[in-house]
Order: structure tokens, then C-alpha cells, then sequence
């Protein structure tokens, strides 16, 4: 296997992969699913010699204009300090306001005002966990009317701003596209390629609103042969990085995620074979 | 004038917990898909995904009522409580009495004991392992001064009280559990909940145990706890209870 492409670890597997080692690239958790202190926390523990870790967050709201949860914060660095993982991430979004969480990726108008506040609370999450961070583009399923900067743009000046690095969800990219009307390939154009540390693949749904199709990132399939497509022309343009299979719904049996890992691999090795070395290698 | 980052997210957050947010439409890009349907994808999220969640901690009461009529229930939850912070293995501490005040469930009046043995194991569960009280730890004292020490229960251990036969209601719900008919009237059940190495789990406890252990989990000495336990129960053996009690690691090692 390809020491690139890495899945995300669950509970469902958590027994069959201590006891199996299965060959796979890293591991990723979701920090907020370990957080409570479980004997799932020790079974991650116990696998931490054997495999990379990413902490993937999902509820710090970088977003928030309200600012982070000093709490909910100590938690994450707590748990980032007892794992020591080789990556720490989480998205462009927000999920927390008024003292309530909502469990979503809640969408940010891409304003000057919006970029003040994320870069503050990226800073902040850095400064608290003394290194980087690496923010991942959201599913959109709507864009505001106040929107001045497209959200590569938005992503190019946090980078910039905030010495932030970036998670390139592909996946998220052909479900914003296809709803917001934007072509994925436009999309990539004016990332900052170098600030690039990881790549996430998932499945998606198709479901109707108002009689249209809209795609929902559910995490609850094989990745699509469109997100495979725009996959490898991310590859091509800004090189080989780990890539993690993201399956969080209706989650299969670990052969089929460690079977999609292995085809991330093989489109890595044909962009690299058919000429994209140069980016690749680059990186 | 756009709304402000912090106006917009509380627009926000109000309409997705129902309250329709005409500002918000107005700030949101609609097409052929208009905005507030782009809306209602957040919005049903929001309940689908805590829904999901507290079927999660809450198993066995997923598993009496079925999955349709758990949604509703979540739903309503949802929209009555949101989660305070984001770690979902904490949410749902008032589901067990919101389960008790819900109309649709009057039929089922041990639901909410279910409720709260289920969120006992949650708690149980994501609770610290810590030190346990060993029999040996005790030998190791003068006798005399047991009877005026004060134990504190495990971390994690709790007691489950109910009318309702709660460990035969939880046995005959689990996956692949033979299909049998539990009598409500078949007596009441103490369960004491405990964080176990790999999972969390109850044991069952006669009133006298369960009066010892109540007493106990107060702050009350040994002695007081004997006291209430012979109160409930003149045929209590101390020795024999207590005994049983150590064999389960339900008690917290000495400071």
C-alpha cells in the first residue's frame, strides 16, 4: 500500500484494526470524538507506535464571530498534546453561536469582515496549540449575496495572513461546485499549492430541492468517479500529499475503506506515471 | 447594509432551530434552487445529525419505540434543547426527563427510567478508569476505624433506580435478544452502573445494597450506610454485600 493514503479510524473498526495492523497509511480521528475519555481513547494510545495520526477538529467554529470556546478549546489541545499528531485540522465554517452547537459546517459569507474573524481564531487555535494548522474547504450548499472574495481567494488570504496550511477536500469541492453553479477545475485555480498539507476523498449524496438535484456531503459512500476525476487533476497540479478516505455514515466493513485507500494510491501513481512527476516531485 | 458576521450568525442559528429569518433569506444567493430551500438543507441536518446522535446514547430507548417514532421524539428534543458544546457524547444529560414529559410516550411509563439507565452507561463509559478499592487496601487498616470511613463510589458508578423491572426491560432489547414479553409488575430493579476496562455495565442490587450504596455515593460513613442498608432490609449481610461490592471494583481506591 501506498504509505500515503491514510482512513479514518472508527469506532466500528476500532478492534479489528488493533488487532489486525492493518497496512495503511495513517490514521485520522475526529478530536471531538475523543475528548470524554473512553476506553476508545486507550485503543488509540495503544496504536500510536504503529501509525501516523491526523486529528481531524470538527466543532472548534473558526468562524464564529463571537470568537472560540475557551473550553471546547483546552479540550482539543489537551488531547493534541497527549497524541502528538503528525496533523491537526479543521474547516472553514462555523458551528457554534449564542452557547449552542449546531453539529454542522455551517457556511461563512466571504467577506473582509469574516476574514478578520477567522484569521483571529486560526491564530488563536495556533498560538494555543504551538503549531500549525491546516483549515479544509466546506460542502456549500448556499453562498452569500455579500460575498466578495470566491473561496479559494478567501482561503489564498488566510493562508497568507494567518501562516495557516490547507486541507483540500475533493469531495467538498465538486458538492460546492455542482450547487453553487461553479466549475471545480476554475475552482482550484489561484490555491496557494504550496500551503497544501493533506487531501480528503468522500462520498456523497444526490438529493432533491425543489425539484433539483442537490449534492450533500454525507460521507456515506465509495467516492464518486467525478470527485475521482477532479482528484487526479489535483494530484497532477499541486503534487502527492496524504490523502485520507473520510467514510462517517452507514460505515462500511474496513476491507472496502482500506479498498478505496488503495485506489487513492493508484491515481497518485498514474498522475505520477503520466507525467505529472514535475508537480509531484516538486512538492 | 449587510448584516454584520455576528448578526448573520445569530439570524442564523434562529432559523435553523425554526424560526424563519426573512433578513437571512435576503442575504442568501438563491436560483432555481431558492434560498430558503438551500436554507433547509442546514436546518434538517442540524436535527438529523443530533437526531443520529442521541440514537447513539441512547440505544435501548431506540430500540423499544423503533426508529420513526425515536426521530420524532429526537426531534422534538432537539428543537427543545441543543447541544451547549461539541462533543455529542455529552449531549442529551435531559433527554430522560424530557422523555418523561412526552405526550406521545404516556403509554410507556418505564421509557424514561430506560432513558436514564441508558444515559447512566453513556456516562459510565466515557468516565475515567482511576483507581479501584481492594480488599487488600482495607486489611491494611486498623479495623476499628472502618466503620467512620466515608468510600467513595468508582468514578463513573451510579445508581439506577426504577419501579419497573429496568434489567429485564434493558435484556430483552439488546440486538439479538430472544423476543419475550417483560411483566411491568414483576418488581422493581436497582441497578448499579459501572465503568468496566473495555465497556460499562450494571449489576443488580437488593434494596438493602441499594440503600448501602445510596448512602454511600452521599458521603455518608460506612457505618450510617449499614444503618440505612438494615433500615430497608433487617436480613442485609454487611460482610457478604460489601464483599460483593469490592469483587466489582465499585468503589474509588482510598485518597
Amino acid at each position: 500500500m501506498n504509505p500515503v493514503a491514510g482512513i479514518g479510524l472508527r469506532s466500528p473498526h476500532l478492534a479489528e484494526i488493533g488487532r489486525e495492523r492493518p497496512a495503511t497509511g495513517f490514521l485520522e480521528i475526529h478530536a471531538e470524538n475523543h475528548l470524554a475519555g473512553s476506553p476508545s481513547l486507550q485503543a488509540v494510545e495503544r496504536l500510536r507506535a504503529d501509525y501516523a495520526f491526523s486529528i481531524h477538529a470538527v466543532g472548534l467554529s473558526l468562524g464564529s464571530a463571537e470568537g472560540l470556546d475557551a473550553a471546547h478549546l483546552a479540550r482539543v489541545a489537551a488531547l493534541v498534546k497527549r497524541l502528538e499528531p503528525a496533523w491537526v485540522s479543521d474547516h472553514l465554517s462555523w458551528s457554534v453561536g449564542g452557547g449552542r452547537y449546531f453539529n454542522d459546517l455551517l457556511p461563512l459569507p466571504y467577506t473582509e469582515e469574516a476574514l478578520d474573524v477567522v484569521v483571529r481564531n486560526i491564530g488563536r487555535l495556533q498560538d494555543v496549540l504551538g503549531r500549525q494548522v491546516s483549515i479544509e474547504n466546506p460542502s456549500c450548499y448556499l453562498g452569500f449575496t455579500d460575498s466578495i472574495l470566491s473561496e479559494p481567494a478567501f482561503l489564498a488570504e488566510l493562508v497568507s495572513r494567518s501562516g495557516c496550511g490547507l486541507l483540500l477536500d475533493a469531495n467538498n469541492i465538486v458538492v460546492t461546485a455542482h450547487n453553487l453553479r461553479l466549475d471545480p477545475r476554475d475552482w482550484l485555480s489561484g490555491l496557494p499549492g504550496a500551503a497544501i498539507t493533506q487531501y480528503h476523498l468522500a462520498g456523497h449524496a444526490v438529493n432533491d430541492a425543489d425539484g433539483e438535484p442537490i449534492l450533500i456531503d454525507d460521507h456515506g459512500s465509495r467516492v464518486g468517479d467525478g470527485v475521482w476525476a477532479l482528484f487526479a487533476e489535483v494530484v497532477k497540479r499541486f503534487g502527492v500529499r496524504p490523502t485520507l478516505i473520510e467514510w462517517d455514515t452507514d460505515i462500511p466493513p474496513l476491507g472496502v475503506l482500506l479498498d478505496e485507500a488503495t485506489r487513492a494510491a493508484g491515481v497518485i501513481e498514474t498522475v505520477l506515471q503520466a507525467g505529472g512527476q514535475d508537480a509531484a516531485r516538486a512538492a | 447594509m449587510p448584516l454584520a458576521l455576528r448578526d448573520l450568525q445569530a439570524a442564523f442559528a434562529a432559523h435553523i432551530t425554526g424560526a424563519d429569518r426573512a433578513d437571512l433569506v435576503a442575504a442568501v444567493a438563491g436560483d432555481t434552487i431558492p434560498a430558503a430551500a438551500r436554507l433547509s438543507v442546514y436546518r434538517h441536518h442540524v436535527f438529523e445529525s443530533l437526531g443520529t446522535a442521541l440514537a447513539a446514547t441512547f440505544p435501548t430507548v431506540q430500540a423499544l419505540v423503533g426508529t420513526d417514532f425515536f426521530r420524532g421524539l429526537a426531534r422534538a428534543f432537539v428543537g427543545h434543547a441543543l447541544p451547549v458544546q461539541p462533543v455529542l457524547t455529552e449531549y442529551g444529560a435531559e433527554f430522560p426527563a424530557f422523555v418523561a414529559g412526552y405526550a406521545a410516550a404516556r403509554d410507556l411509563p418505564y421509557l424514561a427510567d430506560v432513558a436514564r439507565l441508558d444515559w447512566a452507561l453513556n456516562l459510565a463509559f466515557h468516565a475515567p478508569l482511576g483507581g479501584r478499592l481492594k480488599p487488600e487496601d482495607l486489611s491494611a487498616l486498623p479495623m476499628e476505624r472502618l466503620p467512620s470511613m466515608s468510600i467513595a463510589l468508582a468514578a463513573g458508578a451510579v445508581l439506577v433506580s426504577s419501579r419497573y423491572p429496568l434489567d429485564r426491560i434493558w435484556e430483552t432489547s439488546q440486538p439479538g435478544a430472544a423476543n419475550e414479553t417483560v411483566d411491568l409488575n414483576s418488581g422493581a430493579a436497582n441497578l448499579l452502573v459501572l465503568r468496566r476496562l473495555d465497556d460499562a455495565a450494571f449489576v443488580g442490587l437488593s434494596e438493602g445494597e441499594a440503600a448501602f450504596v445510596a448512602t454511600l455515593a452521599e458521603g455518608m460513613s460506612l457505618e450510617r450506610a449499614a444503618g440505612a442498608a438494615f433500615q430497608i432490609d433487617p436480613a442485609f449481610e454487611l460482610s457478604t454485600s460489601f464483599a460483593r461490592l469490592l469483587a466489582w471494583e465499585a468503589f474509588a481506591a482510598l485518597q
